[in-house]
């Protein structure tokens, strides 16, 4: 199918892009890489008056290092992450995971994490990272917490004249692990994965959002637990639905065996079970 | 609006509607139809091209996003009786059957085997999933671009 019309801004810099935010917010989507917003239109899901394309916006595309952070503009692609060695090795080990590199060479960080579908992996790594969200628009910058910027399936805590400006992450490794399991094969969408990073343990795909696990966290944090104990906390913690081609059932405990696994990955090294 | 691009080394430029896809551009504004249209939601990769070099979406990127951009499609990478290295591969592994994905594959295995990296077949298989081929099971296809990286 093609594309419903719509009116398309370019906007150069990050201010003009916040003035018609402001001025059409309501009305208008923001287009980051197009890997989701360009299906959904053409599917005709979204009927955008206006489009906003942000991928002339240079400074969303930065990435810098300052007080022990990393802040990653929100334009910045998949790409550009996959092999960033300031990145936190959970981002480095996730980010293979993320569709195909036909996609992650358009696709970006902020594009997933405002689409915010349940199968992507960005939200739970985000959410193991304790990831910080800024937001700007022409009233000012806010800082929200991944937890709270997250508010269901495809919606965020983003007011309409807002933008995703930066995504701000921890430096340095922790033990880190991340792991999915798909239909077909390295590429496809995640059916259930889960992400660790340090003691922080979040799962995807389960349910309608990402979620952290709290409980497995704190058996983490004493130290003990096998990887069965931690399997089984999980299961009973994870918020599983039932799903087109998967059982809630299924999920909950495909969701919880990657959680025993990354938590070993991340014990011992390399990140990947 | 006005798009000005390069498409296999010749310029172009024209005025465009701001929901026209590339994918679209190429074929029926340009009569590039070598970039086919499979499935227009990024998912089948037939139509993928290289933009700047990198292997994308051509029916996810509209083609006013392409303004500036250098462009090549397969009518860029050879032609009859001169076929690029990785073209004369696929014939002789007899990698298709109806040819519909081909155009993608090639362009998919162009990026690739520009990385300079040698790749296991297993790599390659993981590589070049982005692509779907209905015909051949890919063990052809895989072959051919493992071959071309010697």
């Amino acid at each position: 199918m093609k594309l419903p019309p719509f009116e398309y801004h370019r906007p150069a810099v990050l201010e003009e892009a916040l003035g018609i935010m402001a001025e059409h917010g309501d009305q208008a989507r923001p287009l980051a890489g197009g890997q989701s917003l360009v299906p959904l239109l053409a599917m005709r899901r979204v009927r955008p008056s206006h489009v906003v394309d942000l991928h002339r916006v240079a400074e969303l595309q930065r990435i810098s290092v300052a007080g022990g952070r990393v802040r990653i503009g929100a334009m910045a692609r998949q790409r550009d992450l996959e092999h960033d060695p300031r990145m936190p090795g959970l981002v480095r080990a996730a980010i293979p995971h993320i569709g195909h590199f036909q996609i992650r060479n358009r696709g970006t960080v902020g594009g997933s994490l405002c689409h915010l579908d349940p199968a992507a992996e960005w939200p739970a790594v985000a959410l193991a990272l304790d990831a910080v969200m800024v937001a700007a628009s022409v009233r000012g910058r806010r800082e929200i917490a991944a937890d709270d910027f997250m508010l269901g399936p495809q919606t965020t805590a983003l007011e309409p004249d807002e933008l995703l400006v930066e995504v701000i992450v921890p430096l340095g490794d922790e033990g880190f692990g991340f792991a999915e399991v798909t239909r077909r094969g390295v590429g496809d969408f995640a059916l259930v994965g889960a992400a660790c990073h340090g003691s922080a343990v979040a799962v995807f795909g389960a349910g309608p959002r990402a979620q952290r696990l709290t409980a497995v966290e704190e058996l983490l944090r004493s130290g003990s637990g096998s990887r069965g104990e931690i399997a089984a906390l999980a299961a009973t913690e994870i918020q599983a639905t039932d799903e087109l081609h998967t059982s809630a059932r299924y999920r909950r405990e495909v969701a919880a065996r990657l959680v025993g696994a990354v938590v070993d990955a991340s014990q011992t090294s390399g990140g990947l079970p | 609006m006005k798009v000005t691009v390069s498409v296999n080394g010749r310029p172009w430029s024209g005025e465009v509607p701001a929901r026209l896809t590339l994918s679209d551009l190429l074929r029926d504004r340009l009569g590039l139809t070598g970039t086919h249209v499979g499935c227009e939601q990024g998912a089948c990769g037939a139509c993928t091209v290289l933009a700047d070099g990198e292997a994308v979406r051509s029916c996810l990127l509209l083609a006013v996003q392409a303004d500036g951009m250098q462009l090549t499609t397969v009518e860029g990478m050879g032609a009859p009786g001169r076929l690029s290295s990785l073209q004369a591969a696929l014939l002789r592994h007899r990698a298709f059957q109806c040819g519909f994905c081909t155009p993608g594959f090639l362009i998919s295995a162009t990026e690739i085997l520009g990385s300079g990296r040698r790749y296991s077949r297993q790599e390659l298989r993981e590589l070049l999933s982005g692509n779907l081929c209905r015909c051949t099971g890919y063990e052809p296809i895989v072959e051919a671009v493992f071959e071309c990286q010697r």
